[in-house]
């Protein structure tokens, strides 16, 4: 059954065995385009921020009260004759579900899919009880009958191929099936279930919502097996889990306009089955159906009420944060979650199914943000995920020893500082002249980070070359503080110079303030949260912001981290936080500083006719929501920009992910470079210093001829000279 | 609601009169080859009416509905209580058992709605769906287009578990 890597060793096998699963990379691929469009069209003309933010503000009030909905709930249920049970635990559910089957004489039992009852292994207690257990959704049919966990909530049977599926239904049936007629299928599925439906005793369902103030579940399905199973055996229990009470109708009418859509791109499914109380039934003795709820708490209340991770529990289940998954994309939902899959999964694994599924998966996450976007309830994935690391750590009580000397370099700035310039004189002997990068990787690193080529250190850091660099400017009209990150000032000051030639002339003081180190998000990503919190704290003092017009920088990953994530890192800590909101209102990336605050014309350039394609950083198109602006501006400064395939998906770089999942990175890097190819662009501007590592590195590896720059350096060399 | 539904492979039609609903009914089940009907909400002059039309087609109304057996259904005639245009839904109240099984495990559904009670979204229609579900013991169903999969290669699949077929008969005119 489901068996999840707990070490890293061993999780990395079986993320090269996904990689090399050609029909999975394929499928997934094409659904994650299909899906792409389907969504946007399926919310046309619907204000979604709007909904979305109506639909996770409801989920939040309802949190705090989840032992009062239920009280409600079932109150009314039982007054209409449903016998309502509170499990503890997932052993508790499974034996309260069995005793029920075995009180009714249950033989048979048909099931519609839960991702509850795969959560708690429903039907492995059941089958040892001695029951027949039929799952009756087709995907989930066709995995029970593959002794499989779902890889994708959703379609569980997404990474299967038509001939699988026909190979396995030949199997199953006896019956020579063409491998190639998917109808044929569906009817053969058909045909051998609807026995099952017309000869069970007993219907497990779950439900997607449990309405207080009417004891209603609600159901959502396209096939209609939840409607079978509701109504032919004389027996239904639901099991449902506590983050799914809603108040009343009007809340769960909300979800319903959002889930169907974001989840398949359809406006609604083909069933919605309400139900409330004890329906006619004449399978049953009495006349009147036999009915059972199930509420599990398995950790929910308790998660209901952590400060932090109670977001956790919003989810509706669309699966959305897998479709956009660029690593979902590549290794599928089997080697990207335990029962729960996709960035969801990554947290809930930890809190349902304990530390030990959750240590490896847990790490494999880009932190693009994909998810977040997506998310129909505004559920801050990428930051619970590293959340739970940081405490999957804690409780292991030992740290790798990259995590150790991470902390203890970065929370020392001068340590860390003086070790990058002793490293760039040591790197010396391995640098490829002329072409910036690094000749041999040295030994610690890897072979299989050969993917890309990786750029040398900078000879003089940005910091000491700029007093030379920046000259005073007289009666400023702007005075803002330079935040360059890590990568500028250590391997790609040029970016920084490109930057002081494009404000020329525009009167702007720009300072550097020699305090400031590594924004910190390195830190977070591996799950560090104290040196996060302690480098926060330090830039913040070091960067002074009440003194600047704006915080300038070109590294959108560091801007994004320190305007949304300091806040929340700073939480606790009331001088500080208040500090950290006005660095964080004040800082800015590049491009929305060069065409929303010195509004550049296109008069400063001119263009030579090259043509420019664009990869949109994650954490600037989704970070600060910054999209319009760096297109604009590499229109002002005269290039015909060409649209390309998915300018905003990762480039697979993910600062230390791309050390850590190599593997991963390159896949993900190859499928962006192909797409950026196939625009016959002459130059690929990002807006990031990291991305542009990570690309150029790649083009530089498959002999590309495309030049990878800065959307800066693109723009300063279409500056006209006077 | 005729756009809508349509667009997920429901068959929508207009119709005048109760008796255009039987004869649809019953000349949609000819055409597929289907032999057997099911009706179970129809008062007693439109299922006399009904039968006599199976008669004279050689279709069997199934009446009472699950006296001894599943037989199978190949057509089901239901009404819809409620339309939402917004997304082509068909709301029905399904208390009734037989109506439940009859709207399941039929080939092909034919439900017939009063133009009147169609509503533009969700929204208009909720007070009247609570009023139902705070009644109970209450099945209501929010059908839309057929029965459909994509679980083998995210390939849509019409009929997996539910009908094959809906069709949607709007009564411009409800004679009673």
């Amino acid at each position: 059954m489901i068996d999840t890597a707990q070490d890293l060793k061993t999780y990395k096998k079986r993320i090269r065995k996904a990689l090399s699963n050609e029909f999975l990379r394929t499928a997934l691929d094409n659904f994650a385009a299909a899906y792409k469009l389907s969504r946007a069209k399926a919310f046309e003309g619907i204000d979604l921020e709007a909904l979305k933010q109506d639909i996770a503000s409801g989920k939040d009030n309802a949190l705090p009260f989840l032992e009062t909905l239920f009280e409600n709930f079932k109150t009314n249920a039982e007054k209409a004759g449903v016998k309502v049970h509170v499990a503890k635990t997932a052993k508790d559910a499974c034996e309260i579900i069995g005793k029920i089957g075995k009180q009714s004489s249950v033989k048979n039992i048909i099931k519609s899919k839960s991702m509850t009852a795969e959560e708690i292994h429903l039907n492995d207690h059941l089958e040892k009880e001695g029951f027949k257990v039929t799952e009756t959704d087709l995907g989930e049919w066709i995995i029970q009958l593959r002794h499989e966990g779902p890889s994708h909530m959703v379609m569980p049977a997404i990474h299967l191929s038509r001939r699988q599926v026909g190979g396995l239904f030949s199997d199953v049936t006896g019956e020579k099936l063409d491998l190639e007629d998917i109808g044929k299928m569906v009817k053969v599925a058909r045909r051998e279930l609807r026995d099952k439906f017309l000869t069970a005793d007993m219907g497990i369902t779950g439900a997607n919502f449990a309405l207080a103030d009417s004891g209603t579940i609600g159901i959502i399905t396209n096939e209609g097996n939840g409607r079978l199973t509701t109504t032919l055996p004389g027996v239904h229990v639901a099991l449902v889990g506590f983050d799914k009470l809603v108040p009343d109708l009007e809340t769960a009418l909300r979800i319903l306009k959002a889930l169907p859509k974001n989840a398949t791109g359809q406006a609604i499914t083909s069933y919605v089955t309400w139900i409330s109380g004890a329906n006619e039934c004449a399978a049953s003795m009495s006349g009147k159906k036999n009915m059972h709820i199930v509420f599990l708490d398995n950790g929910r209340l308790s998660l209901a009420r952590d400060p932090v991770f109670s977001e956790a529990l919003r989810c509706i289940r669309c699966g959305a944060c897998s479709n956009v998954c660029p690593v979902y994309g590549k290794v599928g939902g089997h080697a990207l979650g335990h029962v729960y899959i996709g960035a969801i999964g990554l947290i809930l694994t930890y809190f349902y199914h304990g530390k030990e599924n959750s240590r490896a998966i847990v790490q494999n996450c880009l932190n693009c943000q994909a998810c977040k976007s997506v998310c129909p309830v505004n559920i801050n994935l990428p930051f619970l995920i590293k959340k739970v690391h940081h405490e999957v750590m804690k409780q292991d009580g030992k740290k790798p020893a990259k995590n150790k000397i991470l902390s203890a370099v970065l929370k020392n700035r001068k340590l860390f500082h003086s070790l990058l310039k002793a490293a760039s004189l040591v790197q010396k002997p391995l640098v490829r002249k002329n072409e910036g990068v690094i000749r041999h990787l040295p030994f610690f690193f890897g072979k299989e980070q050969n993917f890309r080529s990786l750029p040398a250190l900078a000879d003089k850091p940005l910091r000491n070359q700029w007093k030379k660099l920046n000259p005073k400017v007289e009666n400023p009209s702007l005075r803002v503080a330079f935040f360059s990150g890590c990568v500028v000032d250590f391997v790609s000051p040029e970016q920084a110079e490109a930057l002081l030639k494009l404000v020329d002339k525009h009167r702007v003081q720009i300072e550097f303030p020699m305090e400031q180190t590594c924004c910190g998000l390195p830190a977070l990503m591996m799950g560090e949260e104290e040196t996060a919190r302690e480098v926060a704290v330090w830039n913040i003092e070091a960067l002074e912001a009440e003194k600047y017009d704006y915080i300038l920088t070109l590294c959108a990953s560091c801007a994004s981290h320190i305007k949304e994530n300091y806040p929340k890192i700073l939480a606790a800590e009331k001088e500080v936080l208040y500090k950290s909101k006005i660095l964080g209102s004040k800082i800015i990336d590049f491009s929305s500083f060069m065409t929303n605050v010195l509004r550049i014309s296109h008069e400063e350039f001119e263009g030579r006719g090259e043509k420019v394609a664009y990869h949109a950083p994650c954490h600037l198109c989704r970070g600060l929501n910054v999209t319009k602006e760096p297109r604009d501006l590499l229109k002002t400064a005269g290039y015909e920009y060409i649209p390309c395939r998915d300018e905003d998906v990762c480039c697979g770089f993910g600062g230390s992910y791309s050390l850590q999942f190599p593997e991963i990175s390159s896949e993900i890097l190859n499928q962006k470079l192909d797409n950026v190819e196939k625009t016959g662009a002459d130059i690929l501007a990002t807006d990031c210093p990291g991305c542009v590592l990570q690309l150029r590195g790649g083009i530089h590896r498959r002999g590309g001829k495309i030049k990878v720059m800065h959307t800066a350096e693109a723009a300063a060399l279409n500056k006209k000279t006077v | 609601m005729k756009e809508k539904a349509e667009a997920v492979q429901a068959f929508v039609t207009s119709v005048k009169t109760f008796d255009d609903v039987l004869s649809y009914t019953v000349r949609t089940t000819k055409r597929q080859g289907g032999k057997t009907l099911a009706a179970p909400c129809l008062d007693p002059v439109s299922k006399k009416a009904l039968i006599e039309m199976c008669n004279s087609e050689g279709l069997i109304l199934i009446d009472p509905l699950f006296g001894n057996t599943y037989g199978k259904i190949d057509t089901a005639l239901t009404h819809a209580d409620l339309g939402v245009a917004e997304t082509g839904t068909l709301i029905i109240n399904s208390r009734s058992e037989d109506l439940r099984r009859a709207t399941m495990l039929s080939e092909i559904h034919v439900a017939y709605l009063d133009e009147s009670q169609i509503r533009p979204d969700m929204d208009s229609v909720k007070a009247e769906i609570d009023k139902i579900l705070k009644t109970p013991p209450a099945y209501l169903a929010f059908i839309t287009g057929a029965s459909r999969t994509a679980d083998i290669e995210r390939v849509l699949t019409i009929g997996v578990h539910g009908p094959l077929e809906l069709h949607i008969l709007i009564m411009e005119n409800l004679l009673s």
